[in-house]
């Protein structure tokens, strides 16, 4: 297959197309077929088509760039199915009214369900939501005097749109793709703006996203809830399409679809959602002879996507026709951030005990402008613990952590990231599908008002560090010495008052610490504090004016690093007693 | 005298949820994969037992019985094919990929099986005779004590494999750590392919188990992956004992709120159950700490 594409590649070498083209295409090629091919039958089908398309990129947004595999999509369909079905047909309302709340029931179910569900992770979540979709069913089935029970409701009234109800065949076909583009073009919008970007940020890295400053809960309860009113019209359109509404849509089969599409057209595009939706729905009709046991071939399609063409059909045809290279903005300084002198961070007492564990026992320590502090001790001693304590990962047992008279301790990731605290991690972690630039300007997504001012300020970021040149580059395959820097430049990025550094020389070649240290002197010298954590003294020491050597979570010595080698405490810790 | 009976009732329900449960945390100890499919695989073999049924030999007095080896073989064959096609070539890729794959597999095995027999509910040959026993004034059907007795060697047998021998020293190694394990020598990628084979033989027999009294559908596996894994959490994420329990425990619970209330009403609040649980204590009653999101 490989060889196929890189065949067809040379074929087309300079066929380069702008982003959008390939959604633009598949557009017309739709719109040609359903006024000149499609019967009435086809166009039925085509219908049912756009319905699903329109569940799929509502799925593609929480499940494709937020990541969570909600599997309650289908309950959310299923539910604006029945609102409208109930309004409809029980109270003879029309869509004017029934539309509205087919799609705020599944939103206010989401927010409502949302907010404890979506903290669990991966497989935890998906069968919290999928417990969900099943008590939803329970619901619709046993509750006969709402619901109709399990035969559903009959006698829905179909769409009437400012007077003119919509006849079947091709009106009803262009008024459900009419909403298919309006929510396609809506939700590619936000893809590829900063909401977009900072969602797939917390999916491929929720901890980096919170110290960069992005609300993780916040983005992904709205992505959950921005899917369900997707689900939720796609879930009316549906009823109007069949005139019925009956316990079916709430069935597996619906969520498997929707999946199934969202994988196969590729994840987390608007364009495999619509590509998705039409080659699914068509696809039975092809293999007319399974009859109604056409999810066999859903669920070979999805399996075999999955493990031939990870990317679907869209990464497929990104290989053909690889999108024109973006050229690099111009580097931009982001508005200097006033740092005041004196002390910036002031820690007091600060205290964390896992199980019967203490693993911070009542630390203390300030920070005063444009020092750096050191932070050292043996393994276990705590050092990465505090630094998570301070950046909000951990939640300490009791202490301060103040800054400009605000007590930060407990508080949010991103609300302490607000306050001008950046780190970095001892394990670097970048997304691995995005570039050096799209990484770095993650940090200024919170800030910065546009995708293309905060490349502009990220590519500023790189510059300060030397590492300009690897903008371009993607994160996956970097060397670990220019990963450290890139992340370095990301923190640096969000212009901290207050710096913690998580072993940035672990790895390093000696010419690489030099000039790593040359560059956190620089750093320090616009104002930044920084706390590292190292254990390398050949680097630590000649860097800091100040060192803070931590034994099993409590303080063991204070003061300037030359007294470090000498203090028998700091001796023995190491060396253990009678060293 | 009626509790008595529902508390036999609940406990061969329990055990067989319990073999559902263990083939479930097996799978997901040793390769971190969620087998989605798992719940369908109940489903495959009931309805295995429901196929090879007509070929029994009509003078035996043992139906059922004589079934089990021939599922617990043919199941494991199909452990080994799900393996092969929905986790060997996804290892190296996010746990997801597996996820999506293992409900890919109870797709098409859940049509195919609705392909194969119709979407009406059927029922499996009893184990035994299929008549009740009469232990001084408690009727208890044959079929329970039964369901009982494989269940327990079922699960005493995996405790004897993984406690006693030197393939289950492997399987433990693979499951703690395969890295580990395959830099001392064990050969990583036959202890999963084992596991999985186990874990779905077990569950092919709580179909086989379950389809007499409870009858079998096509889509009866989605229910069951459910219980399942709300087994598994109640007994603690990756604990063997904790899934066995968690499984009698939710047992009783659906036998117990069916007689009083209704089928629907104790599901309903086994879901709710569910939710709260993660929410509230998502490491389980008695489990080791479960990872969130941060």
């Amino acid at each position: 297959m490989r060889k196929g594409v890189r065949k067809l590649r040379a074929l087309a070498p300079t066929l380069t197309l702008p982003r959008w083209a390939g959604e633009g295409m598949m557009l017309a090629v739709l719109v040609a077929y359903a006024l000149l091919y499609a019967s009435p039958y086809g166009l039925r089908v085509l219908t049912v088509a756009g319905v699903y398309a329109l569940a799929a990129i509502g799925f593609q947004i929480v499940f494709g760039l937020g990541g969570a595999l909600s599997l309650a999509h289908g309950a959310f369909f299923g539910i604006g199915a029945y609102a409208t079905g109930i309004l409809g047909s029980q109270w003879g309302l029309g869509f004017a009214a029934t539309f509205p709340v087919s799609l705020l029931v599944p939103l206010l179910l989401a927010l409502l369900v949302g907010l404890p569900v979506l903290r669990l992770e991966s497989h935890y979540f998906a069968l919290a939501t999928l417990g969900i979709a099943q008590v939803v069913h329970l619901l619709a089935v046993n509750s006969p005097g709402l619901t109709g029970g399990a035969n559903g409701l009959p006698g829905v009234p179909g769409i009437v749109l400012f007077g003119w109800a919509v006849p079947r065949g091709l009106p009803l076909a262009a008024v459900v793709w009419s909403f298919v583009a309006l929510g396609g073009l809506l939700a590619w919008r936000l893809a590829h703006g900063r909401w977009g970007r900072a969602l797939t940020l917390v999916r491929d890295d929720p901890l980096a996203a919170g110290t960069l400053g992005l609300d993780v809960g916040g983005l992904r309860l709205a992505a959950f809830a921005l899917s369900a009113v997707y689900a939720g019209a796609a879930g009316a359109l549906a009823v109007h399409t069949q005139r019925v509404v009956s316990p079916e849509v709430l069935e597996f089969p619906v969520m498997v679809s929707v999946l199934t599409i969202a994988v196969v057209g590729g994840r987390g595009r608007v364009a495999g959602a619509i590509l998705g939706a039409v080659l699914l729905l068509h696809l039975p009709e092809w293999f007319r002879f399974l009859e109604r046991s056409y999810l066999i071939v859903y669920g070979v399609a999805l399996l075999t996507t999955i493990v031939l063409a990870p990317h679907g059909l869209t990464g497929l045809l990104d290989r053909l026709f690889p999108a024109r290279p973006v050229p690099l903005p111009k580097p931009e300084a982001p508005p200097e951030m006033a740092i005041p002198g004196g002390p910036l961070l002031r820690v007091e007492g600060l205290t964390k005990g896992f199980g019967g564990v203490r693993a911070v026992d009542g630390v203390s320590l300030t920070l005063e402008a444009g020092t750096i502090t050191g932070l050292i001790g043996p393994n276990g001693s705590g050092k990465t613990t505090l630094v998570n304590l301070i950046s909000g990962l951990e939640t300490p047992d009791g202490g301060r952590v103040l800054m400009g008279g605000t007590d930060l301790a407990g508080k949010r990731p991103d609300r302490i990231a607000r306050a001008g605290i950046a780190r970095t991690f001892q394990a670097v972690s970048l997304p691995e599908g995005a570039s050096v630039l799209a990484a770095v300007a993650a940090a200024r997504l919170e800030r910065d008002g546009s995708i293309a001012q905060a490349e502009a300020h990220a590519l500023w970021a790189l510059e300060r560090l030397g590492a300009a040149d690897l903008a371009a580059k993607p994160c996956a395959g970097l060397p670990a010495a220019l990963r450290r820097r890139v992340e370095l430049a990301r923190a640096l990025a969000r212009q901290p008052a207050v710096l913690l550094l998580d072993e940035p020389a672990a790895g390093l070649t000696d010419g690489e610490k030099a000039e790593l240290a040359s560059h956190l002197h620089a750093i320090a010298a616009t104002g930044t504090a920084l706390l590292v954590v190292e254990h390398d003294m050949g680097f630590l020491l000649p860097l800091a004016g100040h060192v803070l050597c931590l034994d099993q979570g409590r303080p063991l010595y204070a003061g300037p690093p030359e007294g470090v080698r000498s203090d028998p405490a700091v001796v023995a810790a190491y060396l253990g007693e009678g060293a | 005298m009626i509790t008595l009976q529902l508390l036999v009732n609940g406990l061969a329900l329990g055990a067989a949820y319990a073999l559902v449960a263990l083939g479930f945390v097996l799978v997901l100890n040793a390769t971190a994969a969620v087998n989605f499919a798992q719940g369908d695989l109940v489903m495959a073999g009931g309805l295995l037992g429901v196929a090879l049924a007509p070929h029994l030999p009509g003078y035996l007095p043992l139906p059922g019985l004589l079934l089990l080896p021939v599922v617990l073989v043919l199941m494991a064959g199909l452990g080994l094919l799900l393996a092969a096609a929905a986790y060997l070539p996804l290892r190296r890729r996010p746990p997801v990929a597996v996820f999506i794959s293992t409900i890919a597999a109870g797709i098409i095995l859940q049509n195919g099986a609705s392909v194969l027999f119709g979407p009406e509910p059927r029922a499996a040959p009893p184990l035994l005779s299929g008549g009740t026993l009469d232990l001084g004034g408690l009727v208890v059907a044959e079929q329970s004590l039964a369901i009982i007795a494989v269940a327990a060697l079922l699960i005493a047998g995996q405790q004897w494999l993984f406690g006693r021998t030197q393939l289950g020293r492997r399987l433990r190694a693979t499951a703690q750590d395969p890295e580990m394990a395959r830099a001392c020598g064990v050969p990583v990628t036959a202890m999963i392919l084992i596991t999985f084979a186990l874990g779905t033989a077990f569950a092919g027999a709580a179909g086989l188990l379950l389809a007499n009294r409870y009858f079998v559908t096509p889509t009866a596996g989605g229910d069951l992956i459910l219980k399942a894994y709300i087994a598994v959490t109640i007994g603690g994420w990756g604990s063997v004992p904790g899934a066995v329990a968690g499984a009698l425990l939710i047992a009783l619970f659906e036998v117990g709120v069916s007689s009083v209330l209704s089928y629907p009403v104790a599901l309903g609040l086994l879901y709710a159950t569910l939710l709260v649980i993660l929410v509230a204590r998502p490491q389980g009653l008695f489990g080791e700490a479960a990872r969130r999101r941060a």
